[in-house]
Formats: structure tokens, sequence, C-alpha cells
């Protein structure tokens, strides 16, 4: 269903360069998951060719890399579409719009080099693109002043699902068009750009059909099950039950309570539902009431440990079952 | 706890008596026979009950023993005591017809359940077990028994290793195995889902293997078949007795019209030129040569015959080998393009399998909660065995101290080691307590005995005596009754000899004697 959602996304797009008569389209990489297959491709190009006056250029990023007998690399896609195939720099000439895009694609899963490293603009026409996928140690790494002084007049960054502006106005990630990784959180969409002889205005838009969510829902000592599920399905309900969320229960419960995360999940759109409260216990009283005894003492074990260490998770535990077991 | 007074209405051979105890020592004097004993297990009787054993176990069984020869339906008493700083009555009837026990607060009236257990809650830890082991020394009866072995483990693992009454360390470890199991089968869970899924797609994999073999096989023979073909193309196409005239044949004709028309003209004009009587015979030759011609066009069309060759072809080949090359080609060529695209779906199973090798964010946080469950039970478990240890170094020093009092300073260290064996330590020499004189072994008891229940009870309880001292000598007694006096609230000292009186004289100790 998400896959489903996933292609309209695509269509989506592709029916707004329609619309708007956009001059280009840039697909910065990574347009698969994994190796497309050719009726994939078939699919992909039919939708492009439905664009009439926009020129499409996109390259292979580290996930759909172009292996030995990718279908990538015979494909015939339309005219209009244009594939880089070179893993290193290469420029798709476009007279039509003025436009000059130059980029490169992936051969392999990873590759470390900076193939743009040196290769300045060669104003072959007015307007010149450069298009980079990549973004971390392992898939070319970008250094933002090794390519804001190459003189391009804006450079498209792929591979980082969050959509970001690194330098405003002249280079920025688009994201994935599509959240597809529950780590995906907040809004993803696409570039709108506009670049006239001066200047070069871009905006995100969101478009993405759903988010993923990662909230946290405070509970409070004395906090029931019921009313911790109400609040839920509250907070569901405030941010869209259309969004898939990841949902950490934070704060205090009363020991004796341990919440029924099945049952929590109303609209089925928790993908993860993590209890992260502690219990409720007050461990400075408890050790001072305590102090003569084994609970106090292993209370001070565990003096000054931070809340997020194991320690502290192994001090939680320990109370809890030496004040759970305690004879009445 | 004090205990004020005893009301026996029967009970052993003991009808309607009234005694009343005080504070300090009471000295329980009677002769042989006389009941002290039986006054003893009242005692006990009243506190702890005392049930009807059964089945053969029930003829000699204490019931059995101190149940009244006459009248046993009034087999009943009473006993106050002081407990909290209030006083307590219980009664008891222990008649197994009208069998019952009350307990109430003579202060404000407050009527008490046994059944419900708030005589326990007066005594605390005192088990009936706890209680012979410790306060009750009945008569040649001082080495403690079991129940004070285990006990006093269970006391160390539990109570005074936690430093508080409360607290349950067994238990609490125990909660904390349950805890690391249950995160064991979540992290189970989690693989189970996993393996499931990674099944899934294995399976997925393996199917489309499968296609791609059948794909691979369908291809290899479509090659063989089209290059088979290829090969054999001229030899088909290679014309059959096709002559000129078959060409000039309108499709469908077997035979010409014109073939007929000059075969007709021909008989004509052989029949013309030729002259008499040559021409007829000629005329009719040529007819017949014509007929049969017609005739062999007719049937050779009507059937035709195929070469031997041919015919074993078309037993071998099914019916579809015969489809045109044409479409061989473009199977050919739809079942590579299927193939490659079977292939990259392959790859990309497998890719995704590989990348399911990697541990998922969950199983990390069920691995950390699950190392916070350990770290808590070694503490838990190390802190306790250093309490223990220190428990047991505060019972030897206290067994060392009152041994030491009891023998006027001849032993001045005594051991519990492992399995609460007993040792003295005199001149750096260990001696086991079996290898002692009997008195001094007595002495070594009940200093267990009274440390023990200091342990155990929250309150004081009295200490009963039964015809303890026979084994001591004069001096010992003295040391021991000494320490009883400076030391015990309440003291109740069974004994038929005199030499206890004179004992507690000679130390200047009050006492409330009581005859029997």
């Amino acid at each position: 269903m998400r896959a489903r959602e996933i292609w309209e996304g695509l269509e989506k797009i592709v029916d707004l360069c329609g619309e708007r008569e956009a001059d280009l389209l840039l697909i910065a990489g990574d347009l698969f998951h994994r190796q497309p297959l050719l009726r994939e491709l078939k699919e992909v190009n039919g939708l492009f060719s439905q664009l009439e006056k926009t020129h499409v250029v996109l390259c292979a990023g580290n996930h759909d890399y172009l292996k030995k007998d990718s279908y990538y690399r015979r494909f015939d896609w339309c005219s209009h579409v244009h594939m880089i195939q070179d893993s290193q720099l290469e420029c798709v000439d476009l007279p039509e719009i003025g436009t000059a895009v130059y980029g490169f694609s992936y051969e392999s899963k990873e590759r470390t080099d900076k193939p743009y490293l040196g290769k300045q603009a060669k104003r072959l026409r007015q307007t010149e693109i450069l298009m980079v996928h990549g973004g971390d140690e392992r898939h070319v790494p970008v250094k933002k002043e090794e390519i804001a002084g190459l003189g391009y007049d804006y450079i498209a960054l792929g591979h980082i699902h969050k959509p970001q502006n690194v330098v405003p106005g002249k280079m920025a990630y688009c994201g994935a068009l599509e959240p597809v990784d529950r780590n995906d959180t907040g809004k993803h969409g696409y570039i709108w750009g506009e670049i006239t002889d001066k200047s070069c205005r871009i905006q995100f838009v969101p478009s993405a059909a759903r988010e993923y969510i990662h909230t946290d829902v405070q509970s409070s000592r004395g906090m029931s099950g019921s009313e911790l599920k109400r609040q839920i399905k509250q907070i569901i309900e405030e941010k869209g039950i259309e969004n898939i969320y990841k949902i950490m229960i934070k704060g205090f419960r009363s020991p004796d309570i341990r919440f029924d995360l099945k049952a929590m999940d109303i609209y089925g759109n928790i993908i993860e539902l993590i209890d992260d409260t502690k219990p409720s216990y007050d461990f400075e009283k408890i050790k001072q009431q305590n102090k003569d005894n084994i609970l106090g003492k292993f209370i001070g074990q565990f003096e000054g440990c931070s809340e997020d260490s194991a320690q502290y998770r192994a001090m939680c535990e320990g109370v809890q079952a030496l004040m759970e077991t305690r004879r009445d | 706890m004090k205990i004020l007074e005893l009301k026996i209405r029967s009970f052993g051979k003991l009808k309607d008596r009234r005694i009343r105890l005080s504070e300090g020592i009471n000295l329980v004097y009677g002769e042989n026979e006389s009941g002290k004993s039986t006054i003893h297990m009242f005692i006990k009787g009243m506190f702890f009950g005392l049930e009807r054993g059964r089945g053969r176990a029930a003829a000699n069984d204490a019931y059995s023993l101190y149940e009244p020869w006459e009248n046993p339906n009034f087999y009943s008493g009473a006993v106050r005591f002081e407990s909290g700083g209030k006083v307590f009555r219980i009664d008891r009837n222990f008649d197994r017809y009208s069998k019952k026990a009350e307990l109430y607060c003579e202060d404000d009236g407050e009527e008490m359940s046994v059944d419900d257990g708030d005589l326990q809650i007066l005594l605390g830890q005192f088990s009936e077990g706890i209680y012979s082991s410790t306060v009750s020394v009945g008569q040649l009866n001082i080495q403690p028994g079991q129940a004070l072995a285990a006990g006093l483990r269970n006391y160390a693992t539990n109570y005074f290793a936690s430093g508080g009454g409360d607290l349950n360390i067994e238990q609490a470890l125990l909660r904390l195995k349950e805890r690391r199991k249950e995160i064991d089968r979540q992290i189970k869970e989690g693989f189970r889902v996993k393996q499931e899924k990674r099944e899934q797609i294995e399976q997925e994999a393996s199917y489309i293997w499968r296609e791609i073999h059948r794909l691979q096989t369908d291809r290899d023979n479509l090659k063989e078949k089209i290059a088979y073909r290829r090969e054999h193309k001229p030899a088909k196409e290679e014309p059959e007795n096709n002559r000129v005239i078959d060409g000039l044949r309108p499709d469908k004709w077997r035979i010409h019209p014109l073939e007929i028309l000059s075969f007709v003209a021909a008989v004509v004009l052989v029949f013309v030129f030729i002259h008499r009587p040559w021409n007829y015979l000629v005329a009719i030759v040529l007819a017949l040569l014509c007929l049969i011609y017609t005739w062999n066009r007719l049937k050779v069309s009507k059937k035709q015959e195929k070469t031997e060759p041919e015919r074993i072809l078309e037993e071998i080949m099914p019916e579809e080998e015969k489809v045109p090359l044409e479409k061989l080609c473009w199977e050919l060529e739809r079942s590579e393009e299927e193939l490659g695209e079977k292939l990259v779906q392959y790859n990309n199973l497998r890719e995704q399998l590989e990348e399911m090798d990697e541990m998922g964010e969950e199983f990390w946080e069920q691995e950390k909660q699950r190392e916070a469950v350990d770290i808590a039970a070694d503490k838990i478990s190390e802190l306790s065995a250093g309490l223990q240890k220190q428990m047991e170094q505060k019972m030897n020093d206290l067994l060392s101290a009152m041994i030491c009092e009891f023998t006027g300073g001849k032993y001045t260290r005594l051991l519990i080691g492992e399995g609460f064996k007993m040792s003295l330590l005199k001149d750096g020499r260990r001696i086991p307590v079996e290898h002692l004189s009997r008195g001094t072994a007595e002495q070594v008891y009940l200093a267990l005995r009274m440390v023990s229940a200091g342990v155990f009870q929250e309150e004081e309880f009295p200490v009963m005596l039964d015809d303890t001292f026979a084994y001591y000598d004069d001096i010992r007694l003295k040391y021991v009754l000494g320490w009883l006096g400076r030391n015990k609230k309440q003291v109740l000292l069974f004994t038929c000899q005199k030499r206890e009186e004179e004992a507690l004289k000679e130390l200047g100790i009050k006492y409330r004697k009581i005859e029997i």
C-alpha cells in the first residue's frame, strides 16, 4: 500500500511539472531503492513521456547504482529524459532551455571519492547546475565550501532523506519525496526552484502523503493504561491520523503499573512504541528510609549515574524488584 | 512480651489451675510428675495451637498426650499476656468438637481473629518451629532442632541480609530472574519475527531462483531450436517436384485450365492432322496420356507425400515446435527479458537479506534492559552476601561474648561454620561442640538459642527452661542464672530440684516461686 503511495508521489510531481510547464526535473539519485527492474524503468519512462516541455535529468545513486548488468545501462529513455551514465562528472547539455546539468552516477554501493572536486562550471550555457548524490563519509562526502566555489548556479543534492538547505538559495537536499524509513521524520516533498539571470530562488514544498512522526508522550505518576491510551489517541488525532508514529512514553509511572503497549495502537499507525517511563520512586527518599538495609545500600551503589545509563536502569529494576517483593 | 497469667481449665492432668507469672525469673517448682512439662506444653499450645495428628501418628502426639482423661470436652484454657503495652487474652478450646481460638485485647476490648493471623502479627516471625528452637527449651532437648538451622539460614539470606524485616532478597532476585526471562522472551520474539520475515524473503528468492532456472532452460531450448531451424531451413524449403508450370498455376488449382485446354487442343490436332486410321490410335493414346497426367496431378495434390525423415521429425517434435521461426525468436527475446528481470529481482532480494543481518534498534534497547537487570541482580546478590557475612560475624561476636560469660571466661570465642557446625576456640585450637563435655555443649546450645531468639524477635519472648541445668555444675549454673537475671525480662524455670533456688538466693536475684 505504501509502495503505491510512494509511486503516486512521483506521479504527482510529474503532473505538477506538466501543469506548470517546468523546464527541468532533476532527480539526484536513488530513484529506486534497489536495482530497478526493466518493467519499472518502462513504467517510469512512460510517466516521463507525458512531459512535453520538461527535461528530466537523473543519475544513479548508491541504492540503484549502475551494476554491470543494470538496466540503466541499456535502457532506452525517451528523448527528453537524460540519464547520467558516467561515474565521473558528465555534462548534459540542454541548449533548448539554455542549461547544462553536470552530474555523476554510482557504480558501486559506496564511494568515498569526490568526483566534483575542482570541476569548475564550464559556462557552456547560461545556467549551469551541478547534481551530487552523497553527503556522508561512505557516500561522496559533501563539503559545501568545496562545492560552493565551483561557480554553479545551483547544486542539487541527493542521498540524505531529510530535506535541508545547505547553502540558502544555492545548494539543497530536497530529501526523499516520500518518507521511506521510520526515521525519516518531518515534512517531505520536493524543491521548486527558479533560476533567472541574476538569481536562484528555491523553495521546499511538502508533498508527501504521510509523515513519520517521532513523539513523546508524557506519563505522570498515577496514570493508568487507559488514560495513557487516551492521551496517545489525542496526540495522534491532533497530529493527523494519516501519519505514522514512533512514540516514546516518557516520564514516570506508578511503580506497580506496566503499560500494555499492544493495546495502544488504536489507529494502527504506530510502528514503534517504547516505554521509557521510570517507576516514580523517590530514590533519595527510599534511600533515606532504608539506609540501614540492602535497599538503601543498593541505591547508594548507583549514586551519580546519569538517567540514560545502564546503571540507572539497573537501579530502577533492582529497586522495583525489591519493593514489589516486600512482605506486608 | 510478658505472660501474665495461665488459666488451665483442663489440660493433661491439670485442672482448673490459675498460675500468675511476673516479670523476671519465675521458678516453677514441682516434684516429678507434678505437671511442669504439662504447663510448658500448655503455653506452647496456647500460642501455637495443638493440632491433632492424623492416622496412626495421632495415638502418640501431643494432642492425645495431653487430652484430659475425664471430660475431654473441657480440654481448654486461656492465657493473658502483655505485648506492646497492651494486655491480650487468648482463649482456646482444644476439644475436637468445639475447637476454637479467640484473641482479644483486654485494654480496648477489640476482638481479633486468630484464623486471620492477628496472633501471628503479635508473635512476629516466631513460628512454632523457631519458638521450639530458641526460647522454649524442653527437657533433655537443648540442641536446637533442624528448624533453627533452616530458620537461621533463611533469615540470613532474607531478613538479616537485607537489613530490614520486610525486604525479601530471595523473592526480589527471583523477580529479577523473571524480568530477565521476559526480556529474553521479547528478544527471542523479535528474532522470530525477523526470522519469519527472512524466511519469507528467502522463500521468495528461492521461488524466483526456480523461475530463473526454468527461464534459463526455456531460453536454451529456444536457442537450440532456432539454431536447428536455421540449419535445416534450406533443406526444408527445397522445392519438391516444383516445375515451372507449378509456378504458373493458380494457387488453389490442382491443375491449370490452360493445361486441360492444351490437352484437348493437342488431341484434336493429332486427330485432324494425322491420317486415318492412325489418327484414332494416336489420339486415343494421347488422350489417355493426358488423362493419366491429370489423374496423377489430382492424386498428388490430394495427398502430399511425406518423406521418411520428415515423418520421424514429426514424431519427435511436439506440435508447438512447428510454430514459425519468427515466433520462436520473439519468444526467445521475451524469455531473455523476463530472465533479466528475475535476476535483478533475485539480486535485490539477496541484498535485502544481507541488510537484515544488522540488528535493529529495538534489539539493542532490549539488550540494554537485559544488561540492567543483570547488573541489578549481581549488585543485590553481592550486597546480600556482604550483609550475610556481616550477620555471621555479628552472631559470632554475640555468641562469643555469651559463651565467655557462661563459662566464666574459659572460652572466649565461639564460631559458627558451614552448616551451623559450631566450635569453640581455645588457645588457638578449634574444638567442635561434639567433643566438648555435655555440660559445656549444652551451654553452647543455650547461647545459640538465646542469640538466635534475638535475631527473630521484635519483642522479647519469655524464655522457658525445662530442667535444663541438670548437667551444669554449680558455678556454671550461677553464671547462666546471673546472665538470665540480668538480660531477660521474663524467664520460666521449670525444675524439680532446689539448687536453682539456692543459686538464685546466693546471687541475690529476685524470683517468684510457683509450686505445683
